[in-house]
């Protein structure tokens, strides 16, 4: 169905596609780095990593992350939605799990 | 620590053998071979080039330990050889034969 | 793949050329600042000297804390701005002076002459009782004397707070936009990569004899590749620096609670009191313990200065002095801590080797805030940043140029946008930071709020700048140069030697004096503000005579055409 150029899609929701897509990849992205850098951050202090030296590593490791991801949605063919749905559900379990870990040591 | 005028010295050496390493690698290219003499060269001369041309970085790296704390003299390597790179495409960019000093066993296109 | 669902890219490739476009073109002009501002900053004390004549004098060392610092500290009290601004936050009234000390604290690095003090106090009825009001004075070391905080310091106070926040202080909207740049940077640098196939076999390839567009593409390759260690780590370490604290302050909100656990772990194992214990004590004699904690790094190897120096919890029996050696030869910031208690000069703790994740975080972060003595790497660094700049530069010249002649025929006048954009970032900054410079020796010495005044010298010439710019950008529409670049040109090249000229009258420190005396952080500005002039003249002579050209052929495009 979609493959027939008779009923393609509008210019204009095209480009809104396109903008959810950019948007996905900064604030999405953006959420699932905080995400994935408290998780860390819990992960290395219950370990027994110095927080400090843990906040550092999971930044820095948070920040490349960060940057792959970018990347690779502004590349991706997927839909917009499901990546929307991927980073900010992914984002909220990593985040969860940080709380969770907080709760059990503090 | 490090005696200022001997890690001057140090740090001197270290900028000319990345000047001269990365002098050597670009001479060792066809395109700038070309630029610089006139014609390709043959595989052995290109290795001619090569070789020394890597050695030279690394002994620059060398020469920047023996100047600094290994935390400093790691920065001023990759630094120097920026700025080594940038220097040797500007010698190309505007006279490239004054490059072919720097292999002199080279000889000319007739 | 689903055809018509979205804008897809045909490759990976595809992608990365559209982002490299079109995310450096709108970061591009954030960029160039963060970098040339950045490159400057470099050398911000130096710049200072030349602001400030008064401090002209040699770098001093940390001085005596009983003869110097004790005093000035006493004397230290919050701006009346600083209190105003912290009203809304405190139940109650707001107390007239303020005793309670959280800290007090001295950093110097070896290219200080005058010493930054700093000071927190704690504020009854806050309603966070660990926000503090803070407090900053700048002394002379070698008498106490309290320099004028009207006196901005272009370089430390200016440029490096311009770099890293656009010195866009409202709810950290500049620290955002320059992070947000820094990722940009980074995603620029790997689809640059992705972009340019043959990155070593063109590592040399600058060719300027070659039709515009590519040789301006082939410096723009140039610049970007042969430093591209340095680009990416200044911007990924800029990120670093700053993620905990505005980025991603993961540790002062959603794991707060697991931050203060570990304070109390550390203030219990350490030895050093996190709060205030509520009884007075009084201070020992800290000259005492800073010349055992000099004889405590010479036994370890590794003799060195006081680079900080600080006080927590004063007149409090929970106070300890904290020592730390500065990290001039090498390049971690400071280091070594040996820590004693404050009323008694008890040692508490000598701090031990840091951990192997402490010592990466350390050389990540002094890589990049640079307090170490190494000459040659502080010039290779400013090197790196005006490399940096060239790439952004040549990015969007290339961007205008290539577009410039389609745009025309199309009536767009997106390409003039750019370009006066362009010319306002790239020639419009330097005749911003040059009228800073003249302004700063013009404005009488003991004017009031003089700081404010250069501020406004800044941005009002880089507004006009930008105005000029637009207004002769018309021929850009029209796929042509704007005379604007030439123009700007020859407005550095006559600014920077009027600066060096101004420097000479007002404080009577000419090159053959400074030269002569060798004080190289005056005879170096100057020196390197007649070389921008030499530049600026010679690219403006350059675009001048292409201009000609330019037209002569418009010219003959119009006489052929009637003929």
């Amino acid at each position: 169905m979609s493959r027939n150029p008779a009923i393609a899609r509008p210019v204009r929701q095209r480009r809104l596609q396109f903008a959810a897509r950019l948007a996905a990849a900064i604030l999405g992205g953006y959420a699932f780095t905080w995400g994935f850098i408290a998780a860390a951050m819990a992960v290395l202090f219950k370990a027994g990593m110095e927080f400090h030296d843990a906040e550092f590593l999971a930044s820095a490791l948070g920040l490349l992350l960060f940057l792959a991801l970018f990347l690779y949605i502004v590349a991706s063919r997927r839909r917009p939605a499901m990546i929307w749905l991927a980073l900010l559900g992914g984002g909220a379990l990593l985040a969860a799990a940080a709380s969770l870990l907080q709760a059990s040591v503090a | 620590m490090h005696d200022p005028t001997h890690a001057g010295w140090l740090l001197a050496a270290a900028l000319a053998a990345c000047l001269a390493g990365m002098g050597w690698l670009a001479l060792g290219m066809d395109v700038h071979a070309r630029q610089a003499w006139g014609r390709a060269l043959s595989p052995a001369e290109a290795r001619s080039l090569r070789l020394p041309g890597w050695l030279a970085l690394v002994a620059g790296l060398g020469l920047c330990l023996g100047a600094d704390h290994p935390s400093m003299a790691a920065l001023v390597w990759v630094m120097a050889l920026a700025v080594s790179a940038l220097s040797v495409a500007f010698v190309l960019a505007w006279q490239a034969r004054w490059l072919g000093v720097l292999a002199p066993w080279v000889r000319r296109a007739r | 793949m689903r055809q018509g669902e979205s804008i897809v890219f045909q490759s990976f490739r595809q992608a990365m050329a559209w982002l490299h476009t079109w995310f450096g073109l709108v970061l591009g002009f954030v960029l160039m600042a963060a970098f040339f501002f950045g490159a400057l900053s470099v050398f911000d004390r130096e710049i200072d000297r030349w602001a400030i004549p008064s401090s002209r004098f040699e770098p001093q060392p940390m001085p005596s804390f009983e003869k110097v610092l004790r005093p000035a500290f006493e004397r230290m009290q919050p701006l009346p701005a600083s209190i105003e601004a912290m009203r809304p936050r405190v139940d109650g009234p707001m107390p007239a002076h303020y005793d309670s000390i959280a800290y007090w604290s001295a950093y110097t690095t070896h290219r200080d002459p005058v010493l930054a003090l700093y000071a927190g106090y704690q504020v009854p009825g806050a309603k966070n009782p660990e926000e503090l009001l803070l407090a900053e004075a700048t002394i002379d070391p070698r008498d106490g004397r309290v320099l004028p905080n009207d006196q901005l310091k272009i370089g430390s106070g200016f440029f490096y707070p311009l770099h890293y926040s656009l010195t866009l202080d409202w709810k950290n909207l500049g620290f955002w936009i320059v992070g947000f740049s820094a990722l940009v940077m980074l995603a620029a640098l790997v689809s640059g990569v992705v972009m340019h196939r043959k990155l070593f076999r063109e590592l040399f390839t600058f060719r300027p004899g070659k039709a515009r567009l590519r040789s301006v593409l082939d410096l723009h390759n140039l610049t970007g590749v042969v430093a591209l260690p340095f680009h990416f780590f200044f911007a990924f370490t800029g990120l670093v620096i700053f993620a905990s604290t505005y980025y991603f302050p993961i540790g002062h909100t959603q794991l707060h609670e697991l931050h203060e656990l570990h304070e109390k772990h550390e203030a219990q194992e350490l030895g050093l009191p996190h709060g205030r214990a509520g009884v007075p004590a009084g201070l020992a004699n800290v000259d005492a313990m800073v010349a055992q904690a000099q004889r405590r790094w010479e036994a370890r190897g590794m003799a060195g200065d006081v680079g900080f120096l600080v006080l927590q919890h004063v007149g409090d029996a929970n106070g300890y002095v904290s020592v730390y050696r500065a990290g001039t030869d090498r390049i971690a910031l400071v280091g070594q801590g040996v820590h004693f208690k404050a009323s008694t000069g008890q040692l508490l703790r000598e701090d031990p080797p840091t951990t192997a994740v402490g010592r990466v975080s350390e050389f990540l972060t002094g890589l990049h805030l640079q307090h170490f003595r190494h000459w040659l790497l502080r010039w290779l660094y400013v090197f790196g940043g005006l490399a940096g700049c060239a790439c952004i530069a040549t990015g969007l010249v290339f961007f205008v140029e290539k577009r410039k002649r389609q745009h025309a025929r199309q009536g767009s006048q997106g390409a003039r946008v750019v370009d006066a954009l362009a010319v306002a970032t790239v020639a419009g900054m330097g005749v911003a930071v040059l009228c800073m410079l003249v302004a700063n020796r013009l404005l009488p010495e003991a004017l009031p709020a003089r700081g404010d005044w250069e501020r406004h010298a800044f941005w009002g010439a880089w507004l006009l700048s930008l105005l000029h710019a637009a207004w002769r950008s018309g021929p850009v529409a029209r796929g042509l140069p704007n005379p604007a670049w030439r123009e700007q040109a020859w407005a550095i090249a006559v600014l920077a030697p009027l600066a060096v000229l101004l420097n000479w009258i007002t404080t009577g420190d000419h090159l053959l004096r400074t030269l002569g005396a060798g004080y190289w952080p005056v005879a170096g500005l100057d020196l390197a503000l007649l070389v921008v002039a030499v530049i600026a003249a010679a690219s403006a002579r350059r675009l001048g005579r292409r201009a000609g050209a330019c037209s002569r052929d418009a010219a003959e495009d119009v006489e052929a055409a009637h003929a």
